[in-house]
């Protein structure tokens, strides 16, 4: 297919996580708010005056001085931020708003805090206790560490807006870029899309490290870029997946996959779009906040959830989305000593086979895989498997027709 | 050989290279009677045990309680080196963990489908996960409280070091990654291969230690066949706004109690157990007040069996606990009035932090006998000392939500920087410490974030930092030995210090129990 005219542009925004676009917000005098998770709602962080961007360790090498402080059995990609954080990549960061969600997550930004990178003298970091299930009381819970460890530091240290009417219209902003998010998304139900889930994956990116209203222009360009794009003929793809799995905060793993003749066709993981880039349907009886809180407990498909309930409702999504999609398989990936996605990786491995009859390909992988030749293997391994049940199956059916 | 502390070379006398002792420990006359009495104790105990039918048949349909064998060498690996008072309390404190263990196992086993089928017990019964807190428990007065993950892989381990390696190899080839904590892989590796009783009326499951225990019991659930409420405690427990949300859980968990088993919470009854509980907590102050003196009595392995034992498992309900602790405390203030001492030389005050090895329990005891580093406070046993509220009932949730939050191993490794670190040099201060024993389980991921933190702090504060690396359940990744040699090569190198038993510094216990 011819090159996205923008895809370049948006790669180039990837390669720093203080990209133009951050500092163009930044000299226009917006506050940046570094986050680490999906468990703070987007909205709450792009208040009026304020602009999110998710932590990344793009173009990452060494990774010895994080190694040191949190040992070589922590996440991989919990040891890049931190030493990204050393080298001073995260120095424009006004705060850093998280959740203790994953211990692991958490010593990260501790170490970020207690080592002081960040010069700002303004600069802090607050912790919120982010509940573990989605029912009533953990919702009250949910809304009010948001209001006391998010909304209240904001107004405090920053004098940022916290009212209703600003929740709303940064509600607003997030459901703009939602929408066309999920258009463009919407591609890759076809049967030869239109969009490659690299591509895909880069756009999506670059919603959760870019200033929303500086990106706006472009993804609606895109959007109406891909009515007209031509797919490839024949299809290159040799199956077509949906992967599952914890944070995939560089698009050369979909790179890899797609490579492999994987089509990435759902982006299940965390930084993908399914689920946060829905729209946040707002009514006017409920308090703003709680109905936002809501959303979020109600999208939140991270392992940590352990209630009976949300484990089914996990399955249950990815069976869906894979149908949805038209997947024939799928990829449940976890950067490696991720305690969550170890566990869950592995009972998917088995109940998303037997139970449900989807082919799953269950890999660990390092935080950086452009040079995986294992990973690739794996892939491949898994292409030529899932190609030859279809072609099983078609030989089946035309015996049976 | 004598009654004086190291008058026996313990390397070469007690270890053979094999499993058995070479020979039981001379300790004096007295002691030697002592121990040697306490011993056919718990070996009569065992043999009661036994004598039920359905305890024998339990023996043979459970691959874990072979571990149980190894009962009394357990009881002498804890009691090493050890005389006087040192002795009994360790007796008192361990001995009486064994028994209760017993009770609990007869229990189990009696209302199990497959031995005693007592379907009456067993609906009687609420599972909850082995390293939660049985405490709200002690408001119903009808049901009891069942943790088959303690003695099928908790104990396990402790009895015998590579008790629960089958289990933690079940999950693995399940396809959980090698890198989790060994102690929730086990316990699912049991569910996997069938190895837990079928029992109970409903479970409770919680959000304990870590994500990786956390995320076992979720896969847990599976396979229990009963219905199961999660707990989900906050985990910066530290904050002011989130205990509200702590007691309601407690609430939510209680209502799920009553409505799987019919039955009615009973606060007066929680109100008798938690008025028990809080003066079992206050023995607990008085034997931290000693441990802060020069002569501590209460050290090492005593403490944090007890501890766990009386502050998880038995929560106030059992009147044995608060006769025992009564005892410890009067044993141990007259022991500290007399200066007596727990070994021969004390060179070293050490805080333990991080998780214990399972597999080697008996570690600090080899820490006193061979260095004289005398370990006079643990993490696991730096829990909650809060009193819970016996008139109250909207106070007594909220505390018993603080409880659960502050659970054994939770209370440090969830809450932060400040519970995990800033905690561990305060309570340095407050006993006096010179030194940190580390232990480094390889598989937890909470302690290991502050890896270069702690170095740190420790060199700004002078503080001696040895660090032990082991992983948990699984001896062959760090064995007894090399947790040794740790210590040893740190107190021979940085030091420059001899061995007070220079037996001990190095010796083949590969093959022991």
């Amino acid at each position: 297919m011819k090159d996205l005219k923008h895809l370049y542009y948006f790669e180039k925004l990837l390669e720093d996580s203080y990209n133009d676009l951050c500092r163009q917000a930044q000299a226009e005098g917006k506050k940046a708010i570094g986050h680490v998770c999906f468990q703070i709602p987007e909205p709450l962080l792009n208040l009026p005056g304020c602009f999110s961007t998710r932590l990344r360790a793009p173009r990452t090498g060494s990774i010895e001085m994080g190694t040191y402080y949190m040992s070589s059995t922590l996440c991989e990609a919990c040891r890049a931020y931190l030493e990204r954080a050393l080298e001073g990549g995260f120095n424009f960061l006004d705060c850093i708003l998280a959740p203790d969600a994953c211990a692991q997550m958490n010593r990260c930004v501790e170490n970020i805090e207690k080592l002081g990178t960040n010069p700002k003298e303004t600069f802090f970091v607050t912790y919120a206790d982010v509940p573990m299930k989605s029912d009533e009381t953990a919702l009250k819970h949910y809304v009010k560490q948001m209001r006391i460890r998010v909304l209240e530091p904001l107004q405090k240290n920053f004098g940022v807006d916290i009212s209703d009417a600003a929740l709303r219209k940064a509600v607003e902003e997030q459901n703009e870029i939602s929408r066309l998010i999920t258009a463009i998304g919407d591609y890759r139900k076809c049967d030869n899309p239109v969009i490659t889930g690299y591509e895909f994956a880069v756009l999506c990116l670059a919603t959760y490290c870019c200033p929303k209203y500086l990106i706006k222009e472009k993804l609606q360009e895109t959007l109406e870029e891909l009515k007209t794009r031509k797919s490839d003929t024949p299809n290159k793809y040799r199956i077509r997946v949906v992967v599952v799995g914890s944070e995939v905060d560089d698009p050369e793993f979909i790179k890899l996959a797609e490579e492999c003749g994987a089509l990435v066709v759902a982006d299940r993981y965390c930084f993908g779009s399914l689920p946060g880039r829905q729209v946040i349907e707002l009514n006017d009886e409920e308090d703003i906040l709680t109905q936002i809180c809501r959303t979020y407990l109600q999208w939140g498909k991270c392992p940590r959830f352990f209630n009976q309930d949300k484990i089914f409702e996990r399955r249950d999504y990815v069976d869906q989305l894979a149908k949805e999609y038209h997947a024939d398989g799928l990829i449940y990936e976890q950067i490696k000593f991720c305690d969550y996605w170890g566990y869950e990786r592995a009972s998917a491995f088995h109940v998303m086979q037997e139970e449900y009859g989807w082919p799953v390909l269950s890999v660990d992988r390092p935080y950086s895989v452009r040079s995986s030749g294992q990973l690739r293997t794996r892939i491949q391994a898994f292409v030529e498997r899932v190609e030859m049940k279809k072609i099983a199956e078609k030989k089946a059916e035309r015996r049976a027709n | 050989m004598g009654k004086e502390y190291g008058s026996e070379p313990l390397g070469k006398v007690l270890y053979s290279g094999r499993r058995p002792r070479r020979r039981r420990e001379w300790r004096g006359f007295r002691d030697t009677w002592y121990d040697y009495t306490r011993w056919l104790y718990y070996l009569s105990v065992l043999a009661r045990f036994m004598m039920k039918p359905n305890n024998f048949k339990g023996f043979f349909r459970y691959r874990w309680m072979s571990n149980y064998l190894a009962v009394p060498d357990f009881m002498d690996r804890h009691t090493e080196g050890l005389r006087g008072t040192a002795l009994r309390l360790a007796h008192e404190g361990i001995g009486l963990i064994v028994i209760d263990m017993t009770l609990s196992l007869t229990d189990m086993f009696k209302a199990d489908p497959e031995i005693g089928n007592d379907t009456e017990l067993s609906k009687k019964m609420v599972i909850f996960d082995e390293n939660m807190m049985s405490t709200i428990m002690g408001g119903f007065r009808n049901l009891k409280w069942v943790s088959y993950e303690v003695p099928a892989i908790y104990a396990s381990s402790f009895m015998c070091q590579e008790g629960v390696m089958h289990y933690v190899d079940k999950t693995h080839e399940y396809g959980v990654p090698t890198d989790v904590c060994p102690m929730p892989a086990a316990e699912l590796g049991a569910a996997i291969d069938d190895d837990l009783p079928k029992i109970g009326a409903c479970a409770v499951q919680c959000n304990t230690t870590c994500d990786g225990s956390l995320m076992g019991g979720g896969l847990m659930a599976r396979s229990m066949g009963i219905p199961t409420f999660q707990l989900a405690s906050p985990i910066r427990h530290r904050q002011e706004s989130v205990q509200e949300y702590a007691g309601e859980e407690i609430l939510n968990a209680i209502h799920f109690i009553e409505e799987q088993t019919g039955e009615k919470f009973d606060w007066d009854y929680l109100f008798e157990n938690m008025a028990r509980f809080n003066d079992e907590t206050k023995e607990f102050l008085e034997w931290l007040e000693i441990n802060k003196t020069p002569y501590p009595q209460l050290l090492g392995a005593t403490l944090g069996f007890y501890r766990y034992g009386e502050y998880m498992a038995a929560g106030g309900r059992s009147p044995l606990f608060l006769e025992t602790s009564k005892k410890i405390t009067k044993l141990a203030t007259e022991a500290y009035r007399n200066k007596e001492m727990a070994c021969k030389e004390y060179r070293h005050r050490a805080i333990l932090w991080g998780v214990q090895a399972a597999y080697y329990t008996a570690f600090p005891n080899w820490l006193m006998n061979c260095w004289g580093i005398v370990p006079i406070n643990d993490m696991l046993c730096c829990v909650s000392t809060e009193m819970v509220s016996t008139t109250d009932k909207h106070q007594a949730l909220l505390d018993l939500g603080y409880l659960y939050e502050n659970m054994i191993m939770r209370s440090r490794s969830n809450g932060g920087y400040e519970t995990g670190v800033e905690d561990l040099f305060r309570i340095c201060e407050q006993m006096n410490a010179d030194m940190v024993i580390m232990y480094v389980h390889i598989g937890c991921k909470s302690m290991a974030g502050y890896h270069g933190l702690f170095e740190e702090e420790a060199r700004k504060r002078g503080i001696h930092w040895i660090w032990v690396n082991h992983n948990l359940m699984v001896p062959y990744d760090g064995t007894r030995r090399d947790m040794r040699t740790e210590v040893n090569r740190y107190m021979r190198t940085i030091l420059k210090e001899e061995p007070v038993d220079p037996s001990l510094e190095d010796f083949d216990d590969s093959l022991c129990w």
